[in-house]
């Protein structure tokens, strides 16, 4: 026996719980599918397949200002942005629950960002399970599967016209007090397949790559857009600056940004540690495969393949997984 | 198509690299997905057979030979291609020496995204230029041209005739999606600045904050930094992650400098852009 919803059932849920909590979730505007609060459950887009941006747009927007400093009585204050309300964001797929789970590294690692660890604290995380893969997914390669809800409070699988509920975080039982569930035998369906990456030993081999003249090749063709860091799910480069606003409130402002930018790596004096296009593209791999791993004690990636579907000249991961590992090989064979 | 085209492409490159004449061959080859094209770098004629071109080669090459301005390149290119290579040389950013232009007679290119070869673009039906202006080796059959479209773009005259505020509402509407990639500049021929006016820090012309005021000035003087100078190659509004419409505005800033000058960027590589060129007897319209 497993516990049920009805898909009449899970909007009234859902549309009960935004009296009291924000839910955000997959929303189409102008054909691009991103994690935004909703107005009215009929607005979810219920079968989003990957949505164009990750769910970090939650938790680390694009733009947000981190606190607000001003002077009032001769004193300085500092105002920190806080969540008004707890949240739900719905709808994510496991892949993007392991994604969460890779932003928790950098932004909850002593000492723990407060804007972020605030939005995380406050956020139940409410999943679909992937009804079918895609051609770019290889969430199976690293760790997840369309199934897994090992990253989220509640996972919901459609079947038998409804939905399957599983649950196994405080968080989740909390959250699903509300919701009409009931005991059914509907069976679990089989997964979908998904495509495999050979990511196994990558971490290993990746230092023997480095030099190899494939990331040249590469930059040949990247036009450094940051879009697959702006839409991946592990990605965390931003920038930071001070805007003075009227009466000289400062606000203390986030934006994404990216490691591949020409400007990001800029310090004082113009001097540029990484200045050529290939050693910016490469870095980005490298700090996935190699740095992230050493560091916070995971690859950076989730196989979502959000990154393959944006990119205007086919820069894919997927075929620099394989290449690395076919280049490591050899070097591997070659050295003493 | 009755030519391959991609076969003509193939054997010319070959020989370009087999004979040293150049050291790249710039064109076109399938991506990973198996149904659209990716941009291919050949450096041996090994390489070459790897070249393809059809309806999915969407992508504007002409950018990618300001990475090597001193090496001798051929590049595989479309019309709207080959104006944007005009551009770079009426600009001096290129050395007409080392560029060896395929031009390819062009039947129009499709809709493309990840995994999807849509109908063809809208930008390709209205075109009025399917034979390459200026070639070293064509490839295809010269096609008659189609009469030139005359009049405003339907599109552009619908947003000319809103009023300013129903204009501004449009514009804030699209320009708020905005997540300030730049991949709009990054894949724009025109867009070559050793350092980008939005990427400077002292003076701060536009801030890192993803605001109304913030989007709309990157936007605009985007736009504008482009003016009489756009080949209509529409790459930007092709790369947009998130769909902003930025062709209707180098369309309408196409239009007025067409107007008042008489000029349609890119035709060929010695007519400077009005911007770019002074005439003595012009009359400035500021004193």
């Amino acid at each position: 026996m497993a516990k049920f919803i009805s898909k009449t059932d899970l909007l009234a849920w859902l549309e009960g719980l935004m009296k009291e909590r924000t839910l955000a979730a997959p929303i189409k505007e102008e054909g691009v599918t991103r994690f935004a609060p909703v107005k009215k459950v009929a607005d979810i887009v219920m079968d989003p397949g990957a949505t164009d941006f990750s769910p970090k747009d939650w938790f680390f927007p694009p733009s947000e200002t981190l606190f607000t400093v001003s002077k009032a009585d001769g004193k300085t204050v500092i105002t920190p942005r806080t969540m008004e309300k707890e949240a739900i964001l719905f709808g994510l797929h496991p892949c993007d629950g392991l994604g969460v789970a890779l932003m928790d590294l950098p932004f909850l690692a002593e000492p723990a960002d407060a804007s972020y660890a605030e939005k995380r604290e406050k956020t139940t995380l409410v999943g679909l399970a992937c009804r079918q893969s895609r051609p770019e997914c290889f969430c199976t390669s690293l760790g997840s599967n369309p199934f897994d809800a090992t990253y989220l409070d509640v996972l919901l699988i459609e079947a038998g016209g409804g939905y399957i509920v599983q649950s196994k975080t405080e968080k989740g039982q909390k959250l699903l007090a509300s919701a009409k569930l009931t005991e059914s035998n509907v069976e679990t369906p089989a997964p979908p397949a998904v495509n495999t990456v050979p990511v196994e030993g990558l971490v290993a081999i990746a230092p023997h790559v480095f030099n190899d003249a494939f990331w040249t090749r590469l930059a040949d063709r990247c036009i450094h857009c940051n879009m697959c860091a702006f839409v991946c799910p592990a990605c965390y480069c931003f920038d930071i600056r001070d805007y003075v606003g009227k009466g000289g409130v400062v606000e203390r402002v986030r934006s994404w940004e990216s490691c591949q930018a020409a400007g990001f790596t800029k310090i004082a004096g113009g001097y540029t540690p990484r200045p050529t296009k290939a050693a910016r593209l490469r870095q980005r791999f490298y700090h996935k495969f190699l740095y992230m791993p050493k560091q916070l004690g995971s690859i950076g990636c989730t196989g979502c393949g959000r990154c393959v579907r944006v990119c205007p000249v086919n820069i894919d991961i997927r075929e620099i997984i394989t290449t690395m590992q076919k280049i490591g090989a050899k070097v591997a064979v070659g050295a003493p | 198509m009755t030519m391959d085209l991609g076969q003509i492409i193939k054997e010319k490159a070959h020989e370009l690299l087999a004979s040293k004449k150049v050291e790249c061959v710039l064109g076109y080859e399938r991506a990973t997905d198996g149904k659209t094209a990716r941009p291919l770098f050949a450096y041996t004629p090994e390489e070459t057979e790897r070249f393809i071109f059809d309806e999915t080669c969407v992508h504007g090459l002409a950018k990618f030979l300001l990475n090597w301005k001193d090496k001798s390149t051929a590049i595989v290119a479309k019309p709207c291609d080959v104006r944007s290579v005009n551009l770079l040389l009426q600009e001096k950013q290129l050395n007409r020496d080392k560029v060896f232009i395929m031009g390819v007679v062009c039947p129009g290119v499709a809709e493309c995204s990840w995994d999807r070869v849509g109908p063809p673009q809208q930008r390709c039906n209205a075109c009025p230029q399917h034979n390459p202006p200026v070639y070293d080796f064509l490839v295809g059959e010269p096609v008659p041209e189609k009469e030139p479209q005359n009049g405003v773009d339907p599109e552009v005259a619908r947003i000319k005739a809103m009023t300013a505020a129903e204009r501004r509402a449009f514009w804030n509407q699209q320009f708020d999606r905005c997540v300030r990639c730049y991949a709009c500049r990054q894949a724009c021929p025109g867009c070559y600045c050793t350092e980008c006016f939005v990427d400077q820090v002292d003076p701060t012309w536009v801030g890192i904050r993803h605001s109304p005021a913030d989007n709309h000035m990157w936007n605009t003087v985007r736009g504008f930094h482009l003016a009489g100078r756009c080949t209509q190659c529409g790459e930007c509004q092709r790369v947009c992650p998130v769909n902003i419409p930025l062709m209707l505005v180098n369309d309408e800033l196409t239009q007025e400098v067409g107007d008042k000058f008489a000029f349609q960027p890119g035709m060929d590589p010695s007519t400077l852009p009005p911007f770019a060129t002074f005439k003595k007897d012009e009359h400035l319209g500021i004193g």
